[in-house]
């Protein structure tokens, strides 16, 4: 028990801080506040957080082990398959959450400290390190079965996951505007991702395809996400299709649009 | 001083533009009290946001080196899907407090919720909103300068009222008031000076009494009519 006189020192008011100092003390509290809703409510939250796509990468996995194929492109199939889920999954996590972001979190708006940016900011941390530990623990498991799990070329990697977070940061932004001016947009990007699962190449590389299909999937970002992740992860499999340029292109684009839409409307996200 | 230059705020309506200030030259005392008047939609709690820098003027800005609050009212401020605990610890932690317990004990026991402290804060009652957003004030030592209060008494209950009211006459000397409240009587206890909202302007009166009579020529006697 710690008497009064102990409890007004403790709660002595902070020194004046400076702008950068508030705005990691705003992002902290935000993520405490963020993972305590989301996996508040029982104590294996964030277990389940990472079961969940690994389970569903592991399920994926097996099913294609089971039907005989063993490997695609020299690779094992459990693992061709992981390596394309994993980035999927990590965009198709990042655009709801951060298209959410700002609505979510509007009553914190209230405190001048909290700018618009900060809950896009603590949520773009919080799925990026779920992603990374999932990584990890999903290739360490892979290698306790013996697999070889050591990435061919790791920086390839890292550019292709490090251009698909930008690119889902453009998207998400852009989002988080359009959720200000129309309710419902929420539902239309989960509509739109369901298919994207089967159009992306996560069951299928290019290689698979007979050259002249190639262009009603090429088109596709995260098409493009997938085959590089193989191609950076394999050097037995070369992609045919996937290209850092158009990949590039369309994340520079979506986030530069991204923070304008977002610039732009910022008064919409404390008015309304 | 709250510094306002030139500051015109408008909503978009169907109907166009409505502007509920424009261009206001002020300079408001921050070492008196202010009730500020007017009937409900005039852009009183407008005002008190933009003080608080929770909302934005769409023209001119306002500026101020004192240490002013949040807007305290039953709208906003707390999350609701959040219970009273976790909304504590947010603001103590964006305000810079690392050990946030003594800050949660304390509106704890100023707020008498009992154990719905530990529910969702969208569960509660407005008098209960209000216990925990007064407690919140009061544990933060009152390092305002100035607390905007937006009606926020007067959902309370008898005690709880008895009982903020001591509290802010307690801090009278460090801490002053902005606040809003239909309650004229209320606000001549507080306040020593009014601000009366008129034709989308602001006029100051050094009187609160003034300020009253101005509010009641222009408002009251119209409605009555």
């Amino acid at each position: 028990m710690t008497t009064q006189s102990n409890n007004t020192n403790a709660a002595k008011r902070p020194p004046k801080r400076s702008h950068w100092q508030i705005m990691c003390d705003v992002i902290f509290a935000l993520i405490i506040r963020e993972l305590k809703t989301r996996f508040g409510a029982n104590r294996l939250g964030y277990f389940w957080a990472l079961a969940e796509p690994m389970a569903q990468a592991a399920v994926m996995a097996l099913i294609f082990s089971l039907l005989g194929r063993s490997s695609l492109s020299g690779v094992p199939v459990a693992l061709f398959m992981l390596v394309a889920i994993l980035p999927f999954k990590l965009f198709s996590k990042l655009l709801p959450q951060l298209s959410a972001a700002i609505e979510s979190n509007k009553g914190l708006l209230g405190y001048r400290q909290v700018t618009a940016s900060d809950p896009i900011i603590s949520r773009l941390i919080i799925e990026v390190i779920t992603f990374l530990i999932v990584y990890l623990l999903l290739m360490s498991t892979m290698a306790w079965l013996g697999y070889n799990v050591i990435p061919d070329d790791l920086l390839e990697l890292l550019g292709v996951s490090a251009l698909t977070i930008i690119m889902a940061t453009g998207l998400g932004l852009m989002l988080c505007a359009a959720t200000t001016w129309w309710k419902d947009t929420g539902k239309i990007v989960s509509m739109v991702m369901q298919p994207m699962f089967f159009i992306s190449g996560i069951m299928f590389c290019a290689t698979m395809i007979p050259q002249q299909y190639w262009y009603l999937l090429s088109w596709n970002p995260l098409f493009h996400v997938t085959e590089l992740s193989r191609d950076a992860y394999f050097s037995a499999y070369q992609t045919p299709v996937g290209s850092f340029e158009y990949l590039g292109i369309w994340a520079i684009a979506s986030f530069t649009f991204g923070l304008m839409t977002f610039q732009v409307n910022r008064q919409r996200f404390i008015t309304t | 001083m709250i510094h306002f230059e030139n500051v015109s705020k408008f909503y978009p309506t169907k109907q166009g533009r409505h502007y509920v200030f424009r261009n206001i030259d002020l300079d408001l005392p921050t070492d008196r009290n202010i009730a500020i008047l007017g009937p409900n939609g005039v852009g009183k709690s407008t005002l008190i946001r933009m003080i608080g820098g929770t909302d934005m003027p769409n023209e001119g800005r306002i500026r101020s080196l004192k240490n002013i609050s949040w807007p305290l009212g039953l709208q906003g401020g707390l999350q609701g899907s959040m219970t009273a605990r976790e909304n504590v610890k947010f603001i103590a932690r964006i305000h810079g407090y690392k050990n946030t317990r003594p800050i949660e004990k304390r509106v704890q026991e100023f707020a008498e919720v009992g154990k719905y402290f530990d529910e969702p804060v969208k569960s509660y009652s407005s008098g209960m909103r209000s216990r925990v957003t007064f407690g919140l004030t009061m544990a933060f030592d009152f390092d305002f300068d100035v607390l905007l209060i937006d009606e926020l008494g007067a959902v309370g209950d008898a005690n709880f009222r008895k009982k903020s009211e001591e509290l802010l006459l307690s801090k009278y000397e460090t801490t002053k008031l902005i606040m809003v409240n239909h309650n004229i009587r209320e606000l001549k206890k507080f306040c020593q000076t009014g601000l009366v909202i008129k034709d989308q302007q602001l006029h100051f009166f050094d009187d609160i009494n003034d300020a009253v009579e101005l509010y009641q020529a222009t408002y009251v006697k119209n409605n009555v009519k």
